[in-house]
C-alpha cells in the first residue's frame, strides 16, 4: 500500500460516510461528486488515465449533474432547506457491513489466483476490444440508450402541444 | 518529479499573470472597437490596471447573505479558479514537454472542463438569491448540453491524429498539417465548432446567458463581493485563456511554427484565439435561453456528428499519410 492509494482510500471513505450522513442533500450530492472524484485519483494510481478521465467525465461531469437537476428541479418553493434522513444507525451500519462483507467476499475470491496486470492499460486495447471482440454487446448498448433517450422525450412531452404561453416555440 | 512540479508552478503563476494582462487588454480591444481609449492613467498605457482592480477587489468587505450556505458559499469562488487552471496542465508547451503528459490528454482536458460547472452551481445554490439560482441552473444546462458538440469537435483531431495524446496530436500536426487548414471539410468547421462550445461552456458572449445582466442582475455573481467576487471573475478568463490554449493546440498546431517551433508560436495562436474570443464578444449579442438550447441541439450535435463520420473517411482515403 503505497501512501498515495491511503490518502485516495481515505478520502473515498470519508466523502462516502459525508454523503450517507449529511442531513443536506445539496451538502449529500457534493460529497458524493467528492467520492466519485477521489475514485479517479485511484484509477491515475493504478495506470488507468483513461478510466480517471471516463470516471471524471461520466460521473462526475454526468451522474453529479443529473443529480443536481433532480435537486433543482424538485425544489419546493419558499422553505430553503432539503434535507435527508439517515436510516437508524445500527440498522444502517449491520447493513453496510453485510454488503460490504459480501462485495469483499466477492472480490477476494476473484483476484485470489489471477495474475497481478503486467502493463498498463492502453487506451487502443481498451477501443479493440470494445469495438472488435464485444462490437455486439457495444452496437446493443447504445440501442438501448438511444431508446431509453426517445423514451425519456415521448414522456417529457407536453400533450397537447401549441399552448398558449408556449408561444412560437411550441413543437410541432 | 521536482521538474513536473516546478513546471506546475510556472505554468500556474503564467497563466494567472496572462489572465491579468489578458483583462487589460480586452478592456483596451473593447475600447478600440467602441472608438474610446480604455485605461491608460495607472501606470504605462493603463497597464497596471488590473493590479489596481485587484487592489480594490482585496479592500472590499465580504458579506455573506443571511440565509446563505456559509461554507459551499465560500468554498465556491475558489473551487472555480482551481477547476479553470487544471486543464492548463495537459497543454503541450514545447515539443514532448507538458506538465502532465497523458495518452488520453484530449479526455481528461474535457473532464475538468466538465467539472467547472459544480462550483458555479454550488455558488447558485449557497448564495440563497433567486437570481442566482436561475444563473447557476442555466450554467449547468448549458454544460451540460454544449459538453456534446465539444467531445464530438475534439474526436475530429483525435481521430485525424490517432491518438488522444495532445503532444501526439500537435507532432502528428507539425509532420503533416494543421487540422484548422487542412483538411479543410472536416478540419475548419470542426474547429469553428469547438470554439464555439468552448465560449458556451466558459460562459462567454453570445453564450453568457447564466448572467445576463438584463435578465439576472449579475447570475451566480450576484451575491459575492470583494475577493470572492474576483475569483469567479478570474476563472472566466482563465477559462478562456486555457481554453483558447487548448483550441491553439487541437487545431493550429500549437507549438508547431516555421523556423523555429517552440513555446512562443504557442503563446502567438493562443493570444490570436483569445483577441478572435473577445472580438466576438463585443461584436455580438447575447442568445436567448431557448435559443441557446435550439443551436446547440438542432444544429451543433448534428453537425458535429456528421464531422466525426467525415474525419473518419478521411483517414479511411488514407491522403493524410
Amino acid at each position: 500500500m503505497t501512501p498515495g492509494f491511503i490518502i485516495a482510500a481515505l478520502l473515498i471513505f470519508a466523502a462516502s460516510i459525508f454523503t450517507v450522513r449529511s442531513s443536506k442533500l445539496v451538502h449529500a450530492v457534493l460529497w458524493l461528486g467528492a467520492m466519485l472524484a477521489s475514485t479517479a485519483v485511484l484509477f491515475i494510481q493504478l495506470d488507468a488515465p483513461f478510466l480517471a478521465g471516463i470516471q471524471l467525465l461520466l460521473y462526475v461531469g454526468g451522474v453529479m449533474t443529473l443529480m443536481i437537476f433532480g435537486v433543482m428541479l424538485t425544489k419546493k418553493s419558499g422553505d430553503g432547506e432539503l434535507r435527508t434522513e439517515s436510516a437508524p444507525a445500527l440498522r444502517g451500519l449491520v447493513i453496510s457491513l453485510a454488503l460490504f462483507g459480501l462485495l469483499a467476499g466477492g472480490i477476494f475470491s476473484m483476484t485470489n489466483g489471477a495474475p497481478a496486470l503486467q502493463k498498463p492499460e492502453e487506451v487502443a486495447s481498451i477501443a479493440a476490444s470494445v469495438l472488435g471482440e464485444h462490437w455486439l454487446a457495444f452496437e446493443t448498448l447504445s440501442v438501448l440508450l438511444l431508446a431509453a433517450m426517445v423514451g425519456a422525450i415521448l414522456l417529457a412531452r407536453k400533450r397537447d402541444a401549441g399552448a398558449p404561453e408556449s408561444g412560437k416555440a411550441s413543437p410541432r | 518529479m521536482i521538474f513536473a512540479a516546478s513546471l506546475a508552478a510556472a505554468v500556474v503563476i503564467v497563466v494567472l499573470s496572462a489572465t491579468a494582462l489578458a483583462l487589460w487588454y480586452e478592456r483596451k480591444l473593447a475600447a478600440r472597437m467602441q472608438t474610446r481609449i480604455g485605461p491608460q492613467f495607472v501606470g504605462p498605457i493603463g497597464l497596471f490596471q488590473p493590479v489596481a482592480d485587484l487592489l480594490k477587489l482585496v479592500q472590499k468587505e465580504e458579506i455573506v447573505p443571511m440565509g446563505a450556505d456559509r461554507v459551499l458559499f465560500a468554498l465556491a469562488p475558489p473551487l472555480t479558479v482551481i477547476f479553470a487552471l487544471a486543464a492548463a496542465a495537459f497543454v503541450p508547451l514545447w515539443p514532448g514537454v507538458a506538465v502532465v503528459r497523458s495518452d488520453v490528454g484530449v479526455l481528461l482536458v474535457i473532464g475538468f472542463g466538465g467539472l467547472a460547472m459544480v462550483p458555479v452551481w454550488m455558488a447558485g445554490w449557497a448564495s440563497f438569491n433567486k437570481y442566482a439560482l436561475l444563473g447557476a441552473m442555466r450554467a449547468v444546462a448549458q454544460s451540460i448540453s454544449y459538453g456534446v458538440p465539444l467531445v464530438l469537435a475534439a474526436m475530429v483531431p483525435v481521430i485525424l491524429a490517432g491518438t488522444m495524446d495532445l503532444d501526439g496530436i500537435t507532432q502528428f500536426q507539425a509532420t503533416h498539417h494543421w487540422f484548422g487548414l487542412w483538411p479543410i471539410i472536416p478540419g475548419l468547421p470542426a474547429f469553428i465548432l469547438f470554439l464555439l462550445a468552448m465560449l458556451a461552456e466558459s460562459n462567454r458572449i453570445p453564450f453568457d446567458i447564466p448572467e445576463a445582466e438584463s435578465e439576472l442582475v449579475a447570475g451566480v455573481t450576484t451575491e459575492y463581493t470583494g475577493m470572492q467576487f474576483g475569483f469567479v471573475y478570474l476563472a472566466e478568463y482563465v477559462h478562456t485563456v486555457v481554453g483558447a490554449a487548448i483550441g491553439s493546440v487541437m487545431f493550429l498546431g500549437g507549438w508547431d511554427g516555421p523556423f523555429a517551433p517552440g513555446l512562443h508560436w504557442l503563446l502567438l495562436k493562443t493570444l490570436c484565439l483569445f483577441t478572435f474570443i473577445y472580438w466576438i464578444r463585443w461584436t455580438l449579442v447575447r442568445l436567448r435561453a431557448d435559443q441557446l438550447m435550439t443551436l446547440c441541439w438542432k444544429w451543433l450535435v448534428p453537425a458535429g456528428l456528421g464531422l466525426v463520420f467525415l474525419s473518419a473517411a478521411w483517414n479511411q482515403t488514407g491522403w493524410s499519410r
